[in-house]
């Protein structure tokens, strides 16, 4: 091809969009898949902390020892079989009992009589919302008995019954208090599966004499078995990257997992190992991925020709009504109020594990700063720290931006797959902004120090400013808003556009006109979930945070470091109220949808 | 024989040149403090990375005294090392010194490499004892053994095997050894040493110790491991749940940093090390004072590092107990003991061997609790 046939081929099909995908793509291919490349390189090198233990070796010499010692030989067991197989049990039975909850608590809403349904749908939501710490830290205050020492829990102080180690810690804990994390996820996807599903094949079926329980498993089952998959491959995959969970329940009867093993072996100086542990479980992921599109490809297509039908009879509980709502109650009472009154209990306590009412302070929220009162730790009470409130300020900035951003990035990538749909390139741009997702937190922080602290190119050094903040957020959650973006845009036929170019529109006026005014509803809910993530997120920042750009998360290391927990709970509660005030103001607002955010 | 003579003579020339060079070098690096201070505080300005949180206090103090502003950073053992190797690797200049800790880690990734250097500020060549010069030691760190003085008056053991026996069995609590990196220095001592660890196992029990592991350090931590250790994650959980007070059966803390004591009044804690304990009460570490080997403000790093080196930039540090100035000029808390008398009961490490055998300990620990 000579240069001015080429040039001209360019011309004609450099449109913004085309420009835009390559501009996204370049930007993706820099900041994702040359951390993978470094990490699949230091897999094969000695470095320094290592030499010891591979004679004759210097750093920087390549190697296969990590590779040999993580999977063969008599290390190969605690290295990496037996965590992997603690890390399957715990994810598998975890994402089963969250599919259970969910699912049940999403056919309860949206197909029978049960009363108080909305306050029911919103309560649900609010697990996720919440650290998932906060869940094994209301575990252990509830639960734990004196193996670990301290005041009893409160379960043994009010009934006298010690509880056994495997009920107060290790992996049914775990599992627990990750379902409960997690099963918001089987509760939005399957109540907008179910809502979708046509009530006249129901009814067509009641009419043929099907029984209730025949229907449910002839024509429900196998409607909403693409939305059930679907939750099960996303909380399996969330799962079995947990740190602090496994952590801090496990810890007590030695429980390791894949994340805690790829923790230890980072901060023990081993990176080959850590990220030999950490390519593996991206690998897991990327499997999960690949699952999760060969095997519900067709979902989004079936969702989009399934018309809603009329008005649906719902299915009387009967006698079961009254006793199913106290029960769904109690349970979403359990799963909320109480985890969140433990931190707020643990911020008002004088003295940490003194329960008695003379003991209840608001000196860590309103308390000046004092050297002689209570911890004696001279800071001042959480609202009048002049720090803590900008760190906090600083944590809504970069949750506002990183937010906006992975919502603008989201639809267009949404947008570029959903109209090339069955090219390779769509494939790719769809697997690269997912891909993010796969990567732990500290790894992935590390490399985004090594590749914006200095200038590169055209890209200044980011480093200690919020915006390398909001970057690495920003790529980090843009998974979440991609599949919220390409789902959404799936949905939206290409004649309306089509018609629009035919008239005249420019890519602007089309975007603007007619893409995004379909959409809002979905751009704003796939806002939420970078925003929730980016305010709540520690281990990803806290190489790249400097003090003048210290996020609300970053900042309790200082207490938790000595011990000064109420502090730290009293920020964990704004910042959590913080995210509830905003998922609700949107919700009022601009009508979002924590459900369309991942991608339901 | 005339050449051996001229080349002879012509070495000693060149090493008399040479050796003339040097004087005029040393001459010229010969820092002329006021001009430091100058310097210092028309850069106006110092960037400190410091793993104790105590930093804080002394960079305010430091700056209503000089005007000199303080960026102090608080971050954990591996973030510090994390952050400045990959800064260095990048050729960023943000830092310009660091109170460190780890050795074996600091060495290696950012001493050899000529990523931080050591500097002796005119507070600390006197005041702190030769041997602790290179690296500059700026304090030492106590971790004890103790156990809840509510229930018990002394010490419920008197060699640290009895923790191994079943009668502390699902009592222990450590921090994880795989996340603390100094605890998997310490144990390279047990190894190192192991020959007193047999003996004093034979001294406690009466018979030999039988070995299963390699020596008497892996051992002892096997068995301890073994005998259905509690992880925590924190040493200040560990303290609490020690020293809470109304428990019929408390847990031991193993090697969780002495200065978790200072609180026991405001928690109301019954806390008490076991300072007693045979061969060893526990292990110190030390925290050093380094530079960046390109810091962006080279003298107020120099100004500042003096400062922190001496009693009165000490302050924030002693009013705590359980942390020592190297500084022998620094009193020390009222109610902890001198340094001298901590330093006869603890352990510490062998710099080298503990490079050498870190990986081996954080094996063995991977080993015997992964189950």
């Amino acid at each position: 091809m000579n240069p001015q046939a080429f040039l001209g081929r360019v011309r004609r099909n450099a449109t913004p969009h085309a420009i835009l995908c390559v501009i996204i793509v370049a930007f993706l291919l820099y900041v994702v898949v040359v951390p993978l490349a470094v990490m699949i390189k230091e897999t094969f090198i000695v470095h320094p902390m290592e030499r010891f233990q591979i004679p004759g070796a210097m750093p920087g010499d390549a190697t296969l020892h990590h590779w040999k010692k993580t999977f063969t030989g008599s290390s190969a067991g605690p290295f990496f079989f037996k965590p992997l197989m603690n890390t399957l049990i715990m994810s598998i039975s975890m994402s089963i009992l969250a599919l259970l909850i969910g699912g049940v608590l999403a056919w309860l809403v949206v197909r029978t009589d049960l009363p108080c349904k909305k306050f029911i749908s919103n309560l649900a939501i609010v697990p996720y919302i919440m650290p998932s710490w906060t869940m094994s830290l209301a575990w252990i205050t509830l639960f734990k008995n004196p193996r670990i020492g301290g005041s009893v829990g409160l379960f043994q102080y009010l009934t006298g019954i010690t509880l056994p180690d495997w009920f107060s810690y290790g992996m049914f804990p775990i599992v627990i208090t990750l379902a409960v994390h997690y099963f918001p996820f089987g509760f939005m996807l399957i109540s907008s599966a179910l809502e979708d599903i046509d009530s006249q094949l129901e009814e067509s079926a009641e009419l043929l004499g099907a029984g209730r329980g025949l229907t449910l498993r002839k024509i429900v089952f196998p409607l909403v078995m693409p939305a059930i998959l679907s939750t099960f491959l996303l909380t399996f995959s969330r799962g079995f990257g947990t740190f602090g969970t496994p952590s801090f329940l496990g810890g007590p009867v030695r429980l390791y997992v894949l994340s805690t093993l790829l923790h230890a072996n980072l901060v023990g100086q081993r990176p080959g190992m850590a990220y030999l542990v950490a390519l593996v479980m991206i690998l897991m992921g990327s499997l999960i991925l690949y699952m999760d599109t060969k095997l519900l490809g067709a979902r989004k297509s079936y969702v989009t020709i399934s018309g809603k039908g009329g008005k649906r009879g719902l299915v009387s509980l009967g006698k079961a009504k009254w006793p199913a709502t106290v029960l769904v109650m109690t349970f979403l009472v359990c799963v909320t109020f109480v985890p969140f009154g433990v931190l707020a209990i643990e911020s008002l306590t004088l003295i940490p594990g003194d329960y008695s009412l003379s003991n209840l302070t608001l000196h860590y929220w309103i308390g000046p700063a004092s050297t002689s009162i209570g911890l004696r730790t001279g800071e001042a009470g959480i609202l009048r720290n002049t720090e803590i409130l900008r760190a906090l300020g600083n944590s809504l900035k970069v949750a506002v931006l990183t937010a906006l951003l992975c919502g603008v990035l989201g639809m267009l990538i949404g947008y570029t797959v959903a109209r090339m749909r069955g090219t390779r390139f769509a494939g790719v741009l769809d697997q690269l902004s997912f891909m993010p997702y796969l990567m732990p937190s500290i790894a992935f922080g590390s490399a985004f120090l090594a590749l914006f602290s200095v200038p590169r190119g055209p890209i200044p050094s980011l480093y200690g400013t919020l915006a390398l903040l909001v970057l690495a957020c920003t790529v980090k959650y843009l998974p979440y808003s991609s599949r919220a973006g390409i789902s959404a845009m799936m949905q939206i036929g290409p004649e309306l556009e089509e018609a629009a170019t035919m008239a005249g529109a420019s890519w602007f006026k089309r975007i603007s006109s007619i893409i995004f005014p379909l959409q809002k509803s979905s751009f704003f809910s796939g806002l939420l979930l970078p925003f929730i993530s980016a305010m709540r997120e520690l281990s990803l920042v806290v190489l790249l945070v400097t003090p003048g750009t210290q996020l609300a998360t970053s900042i309790t290391l200082k207490f938790t470091d000595r011990g000064w927990y109420p502090y730290t709970n009293a920020v964990m509660i704004l910042i959590v109220f913080a995210v509830l005030v905003t998922t609700w103001i949107s919700r009022k607002l601009m009508g979002t949808d924590l459900a369309k955010g991942i991608g339901g | 024989m005339k050449r051996t003579v001229r080349l002879s003579m012509s070495i000693l020339v060149v090493m008399t040149l040479l050796m003339l060079l040097s004087l005029v070098g040393s001459a010229q690096t010969a820092e002329d403090w006021n001009e430091i201070v100058k310097a210092a505080s028309k850069e106006g300005k110092v960037v400190v990375y410091s793993t104790t949180s105590r930093i804080m206090a002394a960079a305010e103090a430091f700056q209503q005294k000089t005007g000199i502003k303080v960026e102090a950073h608080r971050l954990s053992e591996t973030e510090l090392i994390e952050r400045v190797y990959q800064e260095a690797r990048a050729g960023i200049k943000s830092v310009d010194l660091v109170l460190i800790e780890d050795f074996p880690s600091m060495k290696e990734l950012l001493v050899t490499p000529g990523y931080l250097v050591n500097y002796i500020p005119p507070s600390a060549r006197e005041a702190v004892p030769e041997s602790m010069h290179n690296p500059l030691v700026f304090a030492h760190v106590s971790r004890v053994i103790g156990y809840n003085s509510e229930k018990y008056e002394t010490a419920p053991f008197e060699s640290i095997w009895d923790l191994t026996t079943p009668q502390w069995k699902g009592k222990v609590m450590i921090r994880d050894l795989a996340l603390t990196g100094e605890h998997q220095n310490a144990f390279t001592e047990l190894i190192r040493r192991s020959d007193e660890l047999a003996a004093d196992y034979e001294k406690r029990f009466g018979k030999k110790l039988e070995l299963r592991e390699e020596n008497a350090g892996l051992e002892f931590l096997r068995r301890l491991s073994e005998n259905d250790i509690i992880i925590m994650t924190s040493d200040t959980r560990i303290a609490e749940a020690v020293g809470k007070k109304g428990q019929e059966d408390p847990p031991v803390g193993f090697f969780y940093v002495y200065s978790k004591h200072r609180d026991a009044e405001a928690k109301n804690l019954a806390i008490e090390a076991a300072v007693d304990l045979k061969p060893f009460a526990g292990y110190y570490y030390d925290i050093y004072l380094q530079l960046f080997s390109n810091p962006p403000n080279p003298n107020a790093a120099k100004l500042f590092a003096d400062y922190l080196m001496s009693p009165e930039g000490f302050v924030p540090w002693s009013s705590d107990i359980g942390i020592y100035a190297s500084n022998t000029a620094t009193e020390h808390h009222p109610q902890d003991m001198p340094w001298e008398w901590w330093e006869s009961r603890l352990w510490t490490y062998d710099p080298d061997f503990a490079i050498q055998n870190r990986g081996i300990v954080l094996d063995a620990w991977i080993r015997s609790v992964s189950k």
